[in-house]
């Protein structure tokens, strides 16, 4: 089976993704990305679908939130 | 130059409120509250996204946090400094919603890996592109999806696939970190984040095609 680095890239793309491989295999597996552009298209995907996931999960407290919080720290503090 | 960056310093040590006490004690240690305060309580919001990812609504996710913020502070002297405090923060989130929380909660379990059939999976995986050109089609179609609907998406896939996907993608924990987090071998972590992904990426098409975004479909062909 002649293996062009694309059963590599594939196999270990949501580990490349997410910069969990050893330098020398992220770098085997970049040199292919630049070079193959079936590859390269599938990380792409990767790469949009967690920064989707990032922009819908940005998320703020409601006000009262951090109100309370610190409101009772303090109660467990002042009891001590 | 030298003493003009000198001067803050000294600046603030004549601010500092004139001590009466005569008392020799070296350096106060910093007041926990305060260094909690300064430390944990930025976590708020992070903290509270993540809730709400777990809990799926709103006042359920506020408790959680509530409890999180409490324990953490109780435990606070026990926290290690110079290690990681946003994980170990996330480790008592997620440690009460599993053992506190998840038990009351007004939804019940949803479900794990195992309890996940095949043809679930293989359903939503199927509507994800193969070709070169439908893949960025695919991409373009994920890209320009409303908030909503990735939240939506999110919510339905099984607790244990949606907290890998959350820490990994939003909070960008590292393997071991999540494995430490839910508790589970690495292996474990990486095969949620895998099958969550994917399940997730395939709602997403499913959904964009839904609308008439057609991932199929080459880009500027309308019109």
């Amino acid at each position: 089976m002649t293996d062009c680095g694309c059963d590599k890239a594939k196999a270990e793309l949501e580990e490349y993704l997410h910069n969990e491989l050893a330098s020398n295999d992220a770098a085997d597996i970049r040199e292919h990305m630049a070079g193959c552009t079936d590859c390269s298209s599938e990380l792409h995907v990767g790469v949009v679908l967690t920064e989707a996931v990032q922009r819908a999960c940005r998320e703020v407290a409601p006000e009262n939130l951090r109100d309370q919080v610190l409101l009772s720290i303090r109660q467990i503090q002042s009891t001590h | 130059m030298q003493a003009t960056l000198d001067r803050p310093r000294v600046a603030r040590i004549v601010d500092w409120p004139v001590m009466t006490s005569t008392n020799s004690e070296p350096a106060a240690v910093p007041d926990p509250r305060a260094l909690f305060e300064e430390q944990a309580v930025p976590f708020l919001d992070q903290l509270y996204g993540a809730a709400l990812r777990m809990t799926r609504n709103p006042a359920d996710a506020q408790d959680l946090v509530q409890e999180t913020f409490v324990k953490a502070f109780a435990a606070f002297a026990q926290f290690e400094q110079g290690t990681n405090l946003k994980a170990w923060l996330y480790r008592i989130l997620t440690n009460t919603f599993i053992n506190v929380y998840r038990k009351k909660q007004r939804d019940p379990y949803q479900g794990t890996t195992s309890d996940l059939e095949d043809w679930q999976l293989g359903n939503a995986e199927s509507a994800t592109a193969t070709g070169t050109s439908s893949r960025s089609a695919e991409a373009e179609a994920i890209d320009h999806l409303p908030d909503s609907a990735v939240k939506d998406a999110l919510q339905s896939i099984p607790e244990d696939f949606r907290l890998a996907v959350y820490l990994a993608d939003v909070e960008g924990f590292s393997y071991q970190e999540i494995a430490d987090i839910m508790k589970t071998p690495v292996g474990t972590v990486m095969s949620r984040l895998h099958r969550g992904r994917r399940l997730l990426r395939g709602l997403l098409t499913e959904y964009a095609e839904g609308r008439g975004i057609h991932a199929t479909e080459a880009k500027g062909s309308k019109k």
